[in-house]
């Protein structure tokens, strides 16, 4: 299940040992790391070398829903317990009996969910929404967060005792710019994968010119970004123009807005938007009136979507109200033109 | 004592753990050291004749020394384990969950833990 954790950089080197020492001890994990770099790809590899291996995987984003959903996913309910409750339903803990419960986005938990889920931790027992009887559960906890939780626990945003209760086990997957060399073994595995996907025999693939311009590249939004613009290269074909885009929207300080377009340095004028003596110039085989406008037009609207999200705190439906257009085309869109959240909301 | 018997010591501050180490060793005991949790599960894998104590840390990178209490319980349930900890707070609770034979706070005194360690030895029957 899933892809094997790729590269050859030494962080990735010690991911992949850590996993096999630790992957038969089903004891309490962390995984942390920015959006997109792989946290469920380690959660799938520890999974598929422990003992629990056959039984159930179970993942649930503890951001994706508001408190009360969130608490009866856990746990399940009665019959009864709340209005609209009309069948019993089973809990993530209970249906990850004997396997594992990825807890994604953990650092989003509630407080008082996070008293919950710490006496689950503690004592191996919960309690269904409306019942009275407790029910055991064996199941291995793996919690993912691209949260500072050191520092959402000084905030009073996250408990101490949970924090360290989860972390017996701590596992971090550094952002992609911090490893370059993992780019090419990463593009020649998704480039196999889409290949078979895509099925097709005149599919653009880049070529090792290409990769490495990709290994400049700051990749904000790290794999997932890197999965987005291959699939792009390859269904589109062009990946100089591709890659060309990747640079025209990066910010200029690329360590440290990383996770933002939205705050970095911006063109200021339309010749600065067009660069037409810098990267687009006529002189490039890319140049053409088609491939500039769009450039331009990518870069216009990259920059407003990026401004409504940032005005509306990442709120996407209210964000798509605002610019008139539907929901879906907005996350097209932010898929589309690689917009990543700041550090802290998800994608 | 009549053999030299084998310790491992685990502690990431580095001063911490080659003055245990020094300390140790100049009470002839055999000292093998890690400084994070994954090395050390490595040693205990690899190590054949097996170890007569461990001496841990709890906050440690990586693997960290509760998993590293857990790990050794569960595999070599004779072997004492002691936890030692500058945090005095939930990692210490849970240290003993895991089934420490002693959790130390420090600061502590190289001769009390040294005493303490002598006492585990001789009361496990090991290796």
């Amino acid at each position: 299940m899933g892809p094997p954790i790729i590269g050859v950089s030494k962080h990735i080197q010690h991911i992949r040992e850590l996993v096999d020492h630790v992957a038969h001890t089903g004891l309490n994990t962390v995984i942390s790391g920015e959006s997109g770099v792989g946290k469920e790809v380690v959660a799938q590899n520890l999974y598929s070398r422990s003992p629990r291996l056959g039984k159930p995987f179970i993942k649930i984003n503890c951001a994706a829903l508001p408190e009360g959903l969130l608490e009866s996913e856990l746990f399940g309910y009665e019959k009864g317990a709340f209005t609209g409750a009309e069948q019993k339903r089973r809990g993530k803990f209970q249906l990850a009996h004997g396997g594992v419960l990825l807890l994604d986005e953990i650092g989003d938990m509630s407080l008082p969910l996070q008293a919950k889920l710490l006496h689950v931790l503690q004592s191996g027992e919960f309690t269904p929404l409306g019942s009275e009887k407790e029910l055991r559960t064996d199941t291995w906890v793996i919690a993912a967060t691209n949260h500072d939780l050191k520092q959402d626990i000084s905030e009073g945003k996250f408990r101490e005792d949970l924090f360290y209760r989860l972390n017996i086990i701590k596992i971090h997957i550094p952002p992609l710019r911090e490893r370059q060399e993992d780019i090419p073994p990463l593009v020649d595995f998704y480039v196999k994968e889409y290949a078979k996907q895509l099925g097709g025999e005149n599919i653009e693939i880049p070529s090792p010119r290409i990769i490495d311009r990709m290994m400049q590249y700051s990749w904000p939004g790290n794999v997932r970004e890197l999965q987005n613009v291959l699939k792009r290269m390859m269904v589109l074909g062009n990946c100089d123009q591709i890659v060309n885009e990747l640079f025209a929207t990066e910010p200029e300080n690329n360590t440290e807005v990383a996770t933002s377009v939205s705050t970095g340095q911006r063109p200021v004028s339309l010749s600065d938007l067009l660069d037409l003596e810098g990267e687009n110039s006529p002189d490039n085989e890319s140049f053409s009136l088609k491939t500039i406008k769009r450039k331009a037009v990518d870069q216009v609207e990259r920059e407003i979507i990026s401004y409504v999200l940032d005005k509306t705190d990442w709120n996407r439906s209210k964000a798509a109200k605002i610019l008139k257009i539907s929901y879906k085309t907005l996350l097209y869109k932010i898929s589309d033109l690689a917009i990543t959240p700041p550090p802290g909301k998800r994608r | 004592m009549a053999t030299n018997p084998r310790v491992l010591i685990i502690d990431d501050t580095e001063e911490v753990l080659s003055a245990l180490c020094k300390y140790f060793d100049e009470q002839g005991y055999e000292v093998v050291s890690a400084d994070n949790g994954l090395d050390a599960l490595k040693l205990l894998e690899e190590d054949i004749p097996g170890f007569d104590l461990v001496i841990t840390d709890l906050v440690l990178p990586n693997v960290s020394g509760v998993a590293v209490i857990s790990i050794v319980k569960k595999k070599f349930p004779k072997v004492p384990v002691i936890a030692i900890t500058g945090w005095g707070e939930h990692p210490e609770a849970l240290a003993r969950e895991a089934q420490a034979d002693l959790v130390l706070e420090k600061p502590f005194k190289l001769p009390d833990l040294e005493k303490e360690a002598r006492k585990l030895i001789a009361g496990g029957s090991n290796r």
